[in-house]
C-alpha cells in the first residue's frame, strides 16, 4: 500500500479499474452455478470467521433479551415502556419459534437471520444454520406467522435464503378449503414498506373474498418444495382481471422479512402442516 | 508520524471497521437504514489511496457483498469497483480536506453505490427500486456519512487525512 499526494489516474491505475470491471461484468454473466460456487468458496472461508462472530453476537442479544425480560418482569417500573414493549415483542418471537418448533411434526432447524447491510439485502438472507446442521438447498423457511422464503445456497455452517421479496420467488399456493388455487409472486412495491405479493391464475369463476387467507398448496407431493398449509398471506384486495379467463388477487404477505430475526428451517419430506400455523396476522 | 506508522494505524481502522460491520450488525436495527461500514472502510481508504488500489479494494469489498447476497453475484463488485475508482479520483481532483465535504463524500459515495448494485443487478422490480433509492438509500447514506464523520473525528490522529472544519 502506497499513498502518493498527487494521485491522479495513471495509466496503471486505469488499468487495474478495467481489469476489477472485466472480473465483475465475467462474475455478473456467469452461470450460476459458478456464481454459487465462488459465493460458497468465500463465505465459507474468509467470510466464515466473520460470520460465525455475527451468529455469536445475535445469540448473545438473544440470551440477553431473555434475561432483560426476566428483570423487566421482576422490576418493570426500572424500565422504561419503549424498551420494554420491545423486549416483549422480541421475546413473543422467540416464543412463537418455540411454539412452532414443538407443533411441527417435521424435520427442522431453528436458525438466526444474518442481516447484511446491502440494497439487495431485502431479497437475500444469510442464515446461521448450514449443511452441518442439516439444512439442505430449497428447503422452505418459516416462522410462526408463515412462509419466509426458500434456501437458496448452503456452507458447512451458514446458509442463504431467497425471501419472498425477491422477483424469482414463486409458490403454489390455495386457500384453506382447496377451493382456489394459484400462483403467489412478489408485486410491485406501493411504498418503501409495503411490499406486497400477487396471487395470479386463479379461474374467473371461483372468487375467492377479502380476507381469505391463503396457504401453501404442497403441489408437487412429499417431494415437492413447499409442504402444504404454510400461510403465505391474506387477500386485499382484487388486481388485474383477464376477462373470462383469471384474475389477480393483492396479498398481503403473512411475514415481512425485515422484522424477522429468528426462523425454522424445514427438512423433512413435504408433508401437511396446517395444523402447526396459527393463522397470520394482517 | 512516519509513513509506514500511518499505514499500520489505517489497517487497523480498517480492520475494526470490518469487523464492527458484523459485531454490531444485530444492534444496527433495520439493514436497509444503517450505516454500512464495509463500504465506509472502502471509502475511508479511497481517500488517500491511489483510484487503481481503490479499485481493486472495491472489487474486493464487492466479493465480499456478493458472497453475502448472491442475489446478482457481480452487481457489488462492479459497483463497488466503480465507487472506489471514482472516490480516490474524485477526491485527487476536486475534494478539498473538510469535515462536511467528507461527510458529503461518504453520503454521495453510499447512495451512488446503491444506485449503481440496482443497476447493475437488475434484481428488483422497477417500484421497489424506486424506493430503495429515494427512501432508503438516502437514509442510509446519511447514517453512514455520520458514522463516517465520527470515524474521522475520532481517529483524526491516526489516519493520514487532514481535516480542517
Amino acid at each position: 500500500m502506497t499513498f502518493a499526494p498527487d494521485r491522479f489516474s495513471s495509466r496503471r491505475d486505469s488499468l487495474a479499474f478495467i481489469v476489477c470491471l472485466l472480473l465483475s461484468v465475467a462474475a455478473r454473466v456467469a452461470p450460476p452455478a459458478v456464481q454459487d460456487t465462488v459465493s460458497r468458496a468465500v463465505s465459507g472461508t474468509a467470510l466464515a470467521p466473520f460470520l460465525a462472530v455475527q451468529h455469536q453476537v445475535e445469540l448473545i442479544k438473544a440470551s440477553r433479551t431473555r434475561v432483560t425480560a426476566l428483570s423487566v418482569l421482576r422490576d418493570s417500573a426500572l424500565v422504561s415502556a419503549f424498551t420494554a414493549q420491545a423486549l416483549r415483542e422480541e421475546n413473543e418471537r422467540l416464543r412463537e419459534i418455540l411454539q412452532l418448533t414443538a407443533r411441527l411434526p417435521v424435520r427442522h432447524v431453528a436458525a438466526e437471520v444474518l442481516h447484511q447491510s446491502g440494497p439487495a439485502s431485502g431479497l437475500m438472507v444469510v442464515l446461521s444454520a448450514g449443511s452441518g446442521d442439516g439444512v439442505v438447498e430449497r428447503a422452505p423457511v418459516v416462522v410462526a406467522g408463515g412462509l419466509v422464503g426458500v434456501v437458496h445456497s448452503v456452507t458447512p455452517r451458514s446458509s442463504v435464503a431467497l425471501l419472498w421479496t425477491h422477483p424469482d420467488f414463486r409458490v403454489s399456493a390455495m386457500t384453506l378449503d382447496g377451493s382456489a388455487f394459484g400462483i403467489v409472486a412478489p408485486r410491485r412495491a406501493e411504498g418503501p414498506n409495503v411490499m406486497m405479493l400477487e396471487l395470479s391464475g386463479v379461474p374467473y369463476q371461483e372468487r375467492v373474498p377479502i380476507g381469505t387467507t391463503i396457504y401453501t398448496s404442497g403441489l408437487g407431493g412429499a417431494r415437492g418444495v413447499y409442504p402444504r398449509g404454510i400461510p403465505i398471506g391474506q387477500i386485499v384486495a382484487v388486481g388485474e382481471e383477464q376477462e373470462g379467463w383469471s384474475r389477480t388477487y393483492v396479498v398481503q404477505p403473512a411475514v415481512h422479512p425485515a422484522a424477522v430475526s429468528h426462523v425454522v428451517v424445514l427438512i423433512g419430506p413435504a408433508i401437511d402442516l396446517r395444523e402447526a400455523f396459527t393463522e397470520p396476522v394482517p | 508520524m512516519n509513513g509506514r506508522s500511518e499505514q499500520y494505524r489505517l489497517v487497523v481502522v480498517l480492520l475494526l471497521l470490518v469487523v464492527l460491520q458484523f459485531a454490531l450488525r444485530p444492534f444496527l436495527g433495520d439493514f436497509r437504514s444503517s450505516p454500512d461500514l464495509l463500504l465506509l472502510a472502502l471509502l475511508v481508504y479511497a481517500i488517500r489511496a491511489r483510484p487503481g488500489q481503490a479499485a481493486v479494494a472495491g472489487f474486493l469489498v464487492g466479493l465480499v457483498v456478493d458472497s453475502l447476497t448472491p442475489v446478482a453475484f457481480g452487481a457489488g463488485m462492479l459497483a463497488h469497483t466503480v465507487v472506489g475508482y471514482l472516490a480516490a479520483w474524485g477526491k485527487a481532483v476536486f475534494f478539498a480536506e473538510n469535515l462536511i465535504v467528507n461527510a458529503g463524500f461518504f453520503f454521495v459515495g453510499t447512495w451512488l453505490r446503491d444506485l449503481l448494485v440496482l443497476v447493475a443487478g437488475r434484481h428488483m422490480v422497477q417500484s421497489a427500486m424506486a424506493w430503495q433509492l429515494v427512501f432508503w438509500s438516502p437514509i442510509k447514506a446519511l447514517t453512514t456519512a455520520i458514522v463516517g464523520v465520527v470515524v474521522l473525528m475520532l481517529f483524526r490522529r491516526w489516519l493520514p487525512i487532514r481535516i480542517t472544519e
